[in-house]
């Protein structure tokens, strides 16, 4: 395997190369362009802070995020004890629940926008009733294969009886001793729906929502210089982020981690 | 025993009593269903059914005609083309990139990659639209390194709202995207075989030939039908570079959501967006078919 | 074609700082099953990697015959290998994977067909030749990996760890299915396992290595009954470890003095390697004061029974006697022991 490894290096080298050429070059011609400061023709921080100090980009974020988190809360809450469920009961329906869970990645998110428009009543739009819900249902497939897969890797039969013998009540059963026994798959779902909330666009726009992302493209239309650095900064800030995450935060020992 | 228990009993063991629906089997899912089938199915349905109502509320295929017609007929050819473009031009990348990294890549750098892998594939609409925009724009600054180097891609009629502009930025979400759901199919890739083959006297061409291309074959052609799903269905970068000169059915159902473009017949954009749920459904069902197969000698 | 001998001869290993073996040499004769029997760690994989080609050695040769094959690719060595699991090519049927040696050597697709065939009713699984590995039991899948290596006549045979990844009972039958078939076809076999019964059961000589050395390479029963270091005679079964003083040749143990035999002991302080069936365990009378260890637990094994004592000194010592001889020992009871051997084998302390 040693030896495998040795000779696999070069490609490898050129491969990470041409990757890298390939995310970076656009990525840096698009900072170089977020910080020309047109009017006086020199570069400069100019967009970036006049982005900082509009009131609006901080109420969005704040918006967005708290829309991201509520979905991360429903997420948790209708999941986590359906499949824990599932798992501990053997039930006949859970090959049906599976099929369903990836039933969001066959319906391309603009038809899916049209069948929300003419199906949710008025009162219900545009209120933390609907949208959070409809992030949901995108996050859906992703979640449940994330929380099914956490599930699967733990003896769950075990642990809800030991918890349960020793006096918690199904609810506390499930905070206490189910979800932090599969905290690295709770982590990644929260983590997924969260961004993808964040991020969502489509949906968001063509149902006439505000939220972060529609705001950007508001304000594009005035400033593009102004909408091009708030977008450098919504790529560039997760990317860093968790690329510094993962290089950090050391892996659980698999067989691969070698 | 009170009556109630005794008539309870009695109507467990009496075999012309009616037949229990034993609820508390299916009583926990109840919350998983109520959820998604009032925000999930009931749109799709309702979707579906409109589609087939003409303005007067009468039942009606006429939708459907007309969303042959041009020019929608002429989006969905593009929509499909760029869709197997986009896939077509990133999956092969993509998987010699995720077979290098994912053969021979120390195990801090596979995460690293996976998870920006994981960003980059969900870069989409607005602010890679933006960041291209940037890039490649007019004013670009790889505009003008590259025109510096001699290549004026502005000479002829490339703009970014383009087919082939698109295709481009559609290509920084989809390249990411392969090496992401093609990275596992590798991993399974166990180096067992590849020793085993190599004892039975296998050179590392018969290996491949025989062994590692036939494994690698079906997780291939899944990953592409669902590349092919997600440049078909891209909504928001096209929407945010391209002027309308560009006919995509995406755009055409947004245009008609928006009630930007008035057209006579209230309900066309319901059936433009059953028919992009049949060709999404095209790709995506195989893609979900084959990897429940390829999952039996996976992630053992 | 015929199975050739096997000569290792001076290999050593690194994997960076570790050494994973040290001047390593053994001699496989044709047509014989030796095991390389050892704790994780101790090179025995290695040893066969490089045997089969996927590895390299650092220094020393691999001869088959008289061929040296240390420069000979993996591909091109013509021997047979087993491994631990997971080594069937799932896109095959099991009978193309057991063709797919004599493939690789532009065998005839009929011919191939009839050789799988034969292969396969030899280890009973003719009527699996068209399913595929997931459709399979683990003991099936080695199975068919044991025809599959010696489709192609292999000159030499090697398994790693074959049966590790196997049930108990499926473990015992499969071995005995693997001796049988070496010896029927003579193929000279090179078996690496963790698993000492394993081990003794079925190889004509077991080399047993600790920490890329190999500590003593012997028949099973030179093994068991003639230890050449301490770690081979702790490895091999049940040892007790008595610290005792060495005197003229002699020991003394539990009162008796007995002659010890000594290869290379330096000092007169030494450890006395004896087995708990050279024990001897009599009841005495509750007063008595000749009782020099109490019963700490009798394990019933039905024909014999396990019992451990403890000495004054402390030390706990398992003796191994037809349970008609024991009689019916409880814990506490005072008990006298007496080592029965007629002569000891000491090591250093």
């Amino acid at each position: 395997m040693a030896t495998a490894m040795r000779r696999g290096k070069p490609a490898l080298t050129i491969t990470l190369f041409l990757l890298a050429l390939f995310v970076f070059i656009p990525m840096l011609s698009a900072f170089e362009f977020s910080v020309r400061t047109p009017l006086t023709g020199g570069y400069g921080w100019e967009h970036y802070k006049w982005a900082v100090s509009e009131p609006d980009f901080l109420y969005y974020i704040i918006r967005s995020c708290w829309l991201a988190a509520v979905t991360v809360l429903i997420t948790l809450f209708i999941l986590v004890p359906t499949l824990t469920w599932l798992h501990l009961s053997q039930s006949p329906l859970r090959p049906l629940i599976d099929g369903l869970s990836l039933l969001p990645l066959v319906i391309p998110v603009v038809a899916f926008a049209v069948g929300a428009q003419i199906s949710f009543p008025e009162l219900v739009q545009n209120t933390v009733l609907e949208l959070p819900f409809l992030y949901f249902i995108l996050a859906l497939p992703y979640a449940y294969r994330a929380l099914d897969i956490g599930l699967s890797s733990i003896p769950l039969k075990t642990i809800s009886e030991a918890g349960r013998s020793a006096g918690a009540n199904w609810f506390r059963s499930i905070i206490s001793v189910i979800i932090p026994v599969i905290r690295g798959a709770v982590t990644s779902t929260v983590a997924i729906t969260f961004a993808l909330s964040l991020g969502e666009y489509t949906l968001t726009v063509l149902l006439h929502w505000d939220t972060f992302t529609t705001w950007v493209t508001y304000v594009a239309q005035d400033n593009l210089l102004g909408a091009i650095a708030i977008s450098m900064m919504s790529l560039v800030i997760p990317f860093v982020v968790l690329a510094f995450a993962t290089l950090i935060i050391p892996e659980r020992n698999t067989q691969r981690s070698k | 025993m009170t009556e109630q228990v005794m008539n309870k009993k009695g109507a467990d063991v009496d075999p012309r009593a009616f037949p229990k629906f034993s609820l508390s089997t299916y009583l926990p899912a109840l919350p998983f269903f109520a959820i998604f089938g009032f925000f999930f199915l009931f749109p799709i349905f309702r979707l579906i059914y409109v589609s087939f109502l003409s303005n007067d509320n009468q039942l009606t295929l006429s939708n459907f005609q007309t969303a042959l017609q041009e020019p929608y007929r002429t989006g969905f050819l593009n929509s499909v083309k760029i869709g197997l473009f986009s896939a077509a031009l990133a999956a092969f990348p993509g998987a010699i990139a995720a077979f290098y990294i994912e053969s021979y890549g120390p195990s801090k750098l596979r995460r690293t990659i996976g998870a920006m892998s994981g960003v980059l594939a969900n870069t989409g609409g607005v602010p890679l639209a933006f960041m291209f925009t940037a890039a490649l724009g007019f004013q670009g600054q790889l505009t003008k390194i590259l025109k510096a180097a001699g290549w004026d891609i502005y000479a002829g009629y490339f703009s970014l709202g383009s087919f082939t502009g698109l295709l481009i930025v559609y290509l920084y979400f989809q390249l990411p995207l392969m090496i992401i759901i093609f990275s596992p199919a590798i991993l399974a890739l166990r180096h067992e075989w590849e020793e085993a083959a190599k004892n039975l006297g296998a050179s590392a061409r018969q290996y491949w030939l025989r062994i590692g291309i036939p494994l690698l074959f079906p997780s291939f052609i899944a990953s592409f039908l669902l590349l092919f799903a997600s440049g078909f269905s891209a909504y928001a970068t096209a929407n945010a570079l391209t002027v309308g000169n560009l006919p995509l059915t995406p755009l055409q159902i947004g245009g008609l959501l928006d009630g930007n473009v008035s057209a006579s017949q209230l309900n066309l954009g319901k059936a433009l967006g059953v028919m992009m749920i049949l060709i999404s459904a095209l790709a995506v069902i195989p893609y979900l078919a084959i990897q429940r197969r390829t999952s039996r000698w996976q992630l053992r | 074609m015929s199975s050739k001998n096997l000569k290792i001869q001076n290999v050593s290993k690194k994997f960076g700082t570790v050494r994973a073996l040290d001047d390593f040499s053994l001699t496989v004769a044709v047509g014989e099953l030796v095991a390389l029997l050892g704790p994780s760690g101790c090179g025995k994989t290695t040893a066969l990697r490089i045997v089969a080609g996927l590895e390299r050695q650092d220094s020393g040769q691999v001869f088959v015959g008289e061929r040296d094959f240390s420069s000979v690719p993996a591909h091109k060595r013509n021997m047979g290998m087993v491994f631990q699991a997971y080594s069937l090519f799932p896109n095959l049927s099991v009978e193309e994977n057991v063709a797919f040696g004599l493939q690789m050597r532009k065998v005839g697709k009929s011919e191939r067909r009839v050789k799988a065939g034969n292969l396969l009713e030899l280890v009973g699984l003719e009527s699996q030749a068209k399913r595929f590995t997931y459709q399979l039991s683990g003991g099936q899948q080695q199975r068919v990996a044991l025809a599959r290596a010696l489709a192609f006549e292999p000159e030499i045979l090697l398994l790693d760890e074959p049966l590790s990844a196997l049930d108990a009972q499926v473990r015992v039958n499969l071995r005995e299915e693997i001796r049988r078939l070496q010896l029927s076809l003579g193929t000279t076999t090179l078996f690496v396992t963790h698993d000492q019964e394993e081990a003794l059961a079925i190889s004509d000589r077991v080399g047993v290595m600790n920490r890329g050395k190999l500590e003593q390479v012997d028949t099973p029963d030179a093994l068991y009954n003639a230890p050449t270091s301490q770690f081979v005679a702790s490895f091999i079964g049940t040892m007790n470890k008595i610290p005792t003083r060495l005197t003229n040749g002699a020991v003394e143990l539990f009162g008796k003095v007995l002659k010890a035999s000594s290869k290379e002991v330096t000092s007169s302080e030494v450890i006395a390697l004896v087995r708990p069936e050279a024990i001897k365990v009599a009841r005495v009378g509750v007063a008595e004061s000749s009782h020099n260890a109490v019963v700490v637990n009798r394990s019933f094994m039905g024909a014999s029974s396990r019992i451990s004592c403890r000495t004054h000194s402390g030390q706990l010592i398992e003796a191994l006697m037809t349970s008609s001889a024991t009689g019916e020992l409880h814990p506490g009871e005072g008990v006298h022991l007496e080592v029965t051997a007629p002569e000891i084998l000491v090591t250093d302390a």
